[in-house]
């Protein structure tokens, strides 16, 4: 499981947040103390970290600045100040992601997801039983036979993929179309969905994704 | 200074001083004196006379015509003090040191409120900063315990971030110093922060979002451009058709400049308000009727807008459509860089 480390010194908002990481199959710390925090986060075994940039005694900026001396793990900036300049500030010194509050949930995951998925991946083709996928060429295969997904269809299965053993909420599935310029609505995410079941039919793996009434679906 | 407003202010001056030569001349008459002297007397008085005017006059004219036109010359007015000599006569040395001082008060009066208004406006970034965490934090709770709150609770925190941000933002356009940064932005990059932003609102609407060709770079601020393109978009959900409606957002280039287009099948804007909609307050029929307005969405729009250098034109016709048009312009010295 990967370990997701909060350092966030607005406690209701690190609860919170730890709820929703630990729903989302992350397994996630809180940093209790701020204070001396350098010290603490070059010795984490976390694979992400959540920094807050208005820390009580330190900038997070320049925490960053510091911690990338010594580490290259993923870092997503987390704040309240919604500008351009501490933006270019933060990526500058080093962050790999940049959010402001208040954040919608699901993107928060998303950007994760992405996040930890290029760090351990880099651009290995996925597997998904006997089937290979190349997202970029939006092509299953098994072997014998290949099939061609659309985009919208390769970008549902991608998401199943990456998130196996837990339900994708339809909101998950429409929020990654939408952060892929997808803007679907409603009954154009069931037809994808649908046809994406036939496809997956044609090459051999009928059942390949259930449906959860009310919650969503999850690939087996 | 002109020579004959200046004799008319001396008139009753002009007017003794006749008379005294009038009653010297009678006097010398009176007495018999010769004709030679009674002339030659008058001409010195006369002519010493003449000389105490220019005396007085010139200077006086000199140093008022160089004020005056000065004045006229100057953007900001209060500066002339600084650009006149202290005259060497006694009123305009008064008026010089007067001048002096009041601008000295005023400018004093201006620094204080100036500095007020910017702690002001730094306090209201800290407190909209702030008041962002719980906003934060409530957004979680209700995502966590999606059970107990239904998508009305989710809504209305958007609505209360969306106020929040025109705050913000009105602090941010109101004041003179400059804290956005220009950059080569995606469009694309920010009409789907946009449209995310958005999306449970647009999906609960069941407002179709149909975006193409945007494949654009620009030059702007894109956390500016994108509180812009919310507030927009914000307009075209608020004054939306009840059936069928859409929003479309497209984008093309010519020669010099890029154009966004935000186009929205909604209830339109009348003829009469069209004009007025970018003004303070204004909140037209629509703002009157059903949703609620405060009027101050496109003035802060057009307000940022001028800043960055971007142009914005409406468009609409009543019932039908409402079309807005960013245009944004090329930089060819940013091409030449690269």
């Amino acid at each position: 499981m990967q370990k997701i480390l909060i350092i966030e010194d607005d406690q209701s908002i690190a609860k919170e947040l730890k709820e929703l990481l630990d729903t989302s199959g992350y397994e996630s710390i809180i940093l209790e103390e701020v204070s001396n925090v350098l010290e603490k986060i070059l010795h984490t075994d976390a694979n992400l970290i959540l920094l807050d940039i208005n820390l009580p005694e330190m900038n997070g900026e320049l925490l960053l600045k510091e911690f990338r001396k010594h580490s290259n793990l993923p870092v997503i900036m987390v704040t309240s100040r919604n500008s351009e300049t501490d933006e270019v500030l933060s990526m500058s010194y080093g962050a790999d992601d940049y959010i402001t509050k208040p954040y919608n949930p699901t993107i928060l995951l998303l950007r994760i997801a992405n996040l930890l998925k290029r760090a351990s991946e880099k651009g290995e083709n996925y597997k998904y039983k006997d089937l290979t996928i190349s997202p970029e060429k939006g092509l299953l295969s098994n072997g014998t036979s290949e099939i061609l997904l659309t985009k919208n269809e390769m970008i549902i299965f991608s998401y199943l993929l990456l998130h196996p053993n837990r339900i994708v909420t339809r909101d998950e599935l429409m929020t990654t179309l939408w952060n892929n310029n997808e803007y679907i609505n409603d009954n154009a995410l069931t037809v994808n969905i649908s046809r994406l079941r036939a496809k997956l039919k044609e090459i051999g793996h009928e059942e390949a994704i259930e449906t959860r009434k009310n919650q969503g679906y999850i690939l087996l | 200074m002109k020579l004959k407003e200046y004799l008319k202010t001396k008139w009753l001056l002009i007017l003794l001083f006749h008379l005294m030569i009038l009653l010297l001349i009678l006097l010398q008459l009176a007495l018999k004196a010769p004709i030679e002297l009674i002339i030659a007397s008058s001409f010195i008085i006369f002519c010493f006379s003449f000389i105490f005017f220019l005396y007085d006059y010139l200077p006086k004219h000199f140093f008022y015509q160089t004020f005056l036109s000065q004045l006229e010359k100057l953007d900001q007015k209060y500066l002339v003090t600084e650009t006149i000599k202290t005259p060497n006569f006694y009123e305009g040395k008064i008026l010089v040191d007067a001048l002096y001082e009041i601008n000295k008060s005023m400018l004093e009066r201006i620094q204080t409120s100036e500095s007020n208004m910017l702690d002001f406006k730094e306090y209201i970034e800290l407190w909209i900063h702030e008041v962002k965490l719980p906003l934060a934090t409530l957004t979680l709770m209700v995502h966590n315990n999606k059970s107990h709150y239904d998508n009305k609770v989710k809504e209305q925190l958007k609505r209360l971030d969306n106020y929040l941000e025109q705050v913000l933002y009105y602090v941010r356009s109101e004041n003179a110093e400059v804290d956005y940064l220009i950059k080569n932005c995606s469009l694309k990059k920010i009409i789907s922060n946009v449209a995310l932003k958005n999306k449970d609102s647009l999906l609960e609407q069941k407002i179709e979002l149909i975006v193409s060709d945007i494949d654009h770079f620009i030059l702007t601020d894109s956390k500016w451009l994108e509180f812009i393109l919310n507030q927009i978009i914000d307009n075209s959900m608020k004054y939306k058709k009840k059936e069928n409606a859409y929003i479309k957002i497209a984008s093309k280039e010519d020669e010099d400049n890029i154009y966004l287009i935000i186009y929205d099948n909604g209830i339109g804007i009348s003829k009469a308000d069209l004009p007025r909609v970018f003004e303070k307050s204004f909140t037209g029929k629509n703002g009157r009727s059903g949703t609620k307005s405060t009027g101050m969405g496109l003035y802060i729009v057009k307000k940022l807008c001028r800043k960055l250098g971007h142009k914005i034109e409406i468009k609409s016709e009543e019932g039908k459509c409402t079309v807005v048009t960013l245009t944004f312009a090329k930089d060819r010295y940013y091409d030449v860089l690269k």
